[in-house]
């Protein structure tokens, strides 16, 4: 198969994918382009291969990291077990992975009027790092960071406090909030 | 023909349908008609068979898309339970590398990854969801796509 003289550019190709091309003649010769190119086709082929993949993750609570809102309906729309605590600063909540859930996603609340993004600190017993999230986004005074764990990893946890501390992410390192996770470990022997 | 044209009008179906099944039964549709055609000498140049199939796929697209629009509109007279059925898609790639390099990138452009491609939103929306403007949406999403191709293949991650 001869190899394709004109390309369609990666970021066309994305944006033809994620609906971002305007409908229209842009569209049409994209399409016209691809139904006649192997080449190009067989790229679209491993764009479109990252939907189905991430389903499975997701499916699987395989994904950590902060996630907003309409990823959160999305995934308790597909019916992925989620468990929420939602905590406002100062505070300290009781927390456990019980069995169904696939990913814990806890919910940090704090004034972030005054800032575009926050970085998200996790300590466990004597400040050791467990996990820690960097120019995570946020928009407007309602705005909250959701903070998603797989529900197996928390599994294997021993019952432990983790101590959460958001703060903005700019050169003020403006400390937001700071929050208690209490986690209890759930038919572990050794807890 | 069925090897060269199929994947093709999968694909089509997948970006304007969404779903793998309606994605799949589009594909036998139009292939049949195509099948059809060149046997009853419809279609004889061999240039054209592209555009006949493109052509066929978008009238069958369009057909579905009224279809779907006429069910959905039963659903609220009736009050049906909103199902969204999770993509049983060729899930080819490799789960644990996909995690792997998915835990790479960084926040924004995983939220961006997984809000572009499992949520299907477009730039537009994802902007309004994380407070970023559409252009630098299509920026992230551009750079975060090029870094997972990278370390899919090779493992690493390009900054």
């Amino acid at each position: 198969m001869a190899s394709c003289q004109a390309p369609i550019p990666d970021g066309t190709l994305l944006d033809y994918w994620a609906h971002d091309l305007p409908d229209g003649v842009e569209t049409d010769q994209v399409e016209e382009h691809l139904f006649a190119c192997g080449d190009c086709s067989a790229r679209l082929h491993g764009l479109a291969a990252l939907g189905p993949g991430l389903a499975t993750l997701v499916r699987q609570g395989r994904v950590s990291g902060s996630v907003s809102r309409a990823l959160l309906n999305r995934m308790q729309r597909e019916g992925i077990h989620i468990r929420l605590y939602s905590l406002a600063p100062g505070e300290t909540v009781p927390c456990a992975v019980f069995p169904g859930d696939d990913l814990i996603v806890t919910v940090l609340r704090a004034d972030f009027s005054a800032v575009e993004a926050v970085t998200l600190s996790v300590t466990g017993p004597e400040d050791t790092p467990f996990s820690q999230l960097d120019n995570v986004p946020v928009s407007g005074p309602d705005a909250e960071v959701l903070w998603a764990t797989p529900a197996a990893v928390v599994r294997r946890l021993p019952s432990m406090r983790l101590q959460l501390t958001l703060a903005s992410a700019d050169a003020t390192r403006a400390e937001l909030g700071r929050y208690v996770l209490d986690h209890r470990a759930i038919g572990r022997a050794s807890d | 023909m069925y090897r060269r044209f199929a994947p093709r009008v999968r694909l089509y179906g997948l970006r304007h349908l969404r779903n793998e099944d309606a994605a799949r039964d589009l594909v036998q549709q139009v292939m049949l008609v195509t099948i059809e055609k060149l046997r009853g000498g419809s279609v004889r140049d061999v240039d054209q068979i592209a555009s006949f199939v493109l052509g066929v796929s978008r009238t069958m697209v369009k057909d579905l898309k009224r279809l779907e629009w006429r069910r959905d509109k039963l659903r609220e007279a009736f009050v049906f339970p909103d199902v969204v059925e999770a993509t049983v898609g060729d899930a080819t790639l490799d789960a644990d590398r996909l995690e792997m390099c998915l835990a790479r990138l960084a926040e924004r452009e995983r939220m961006v990854v997984l809000l572009t491609f499992y949520a299907e939103r477009t730039a537009g929306e994802v902007g309004k969801e994380l407070g970023v403007k559409e252009g630098n949406v299509r920026v992230i999403r551009h750079r975060a796509v090029e870094r997972l191709r990278t370390c899919m293949t090779s493992g690493e991650v390009a900054n």
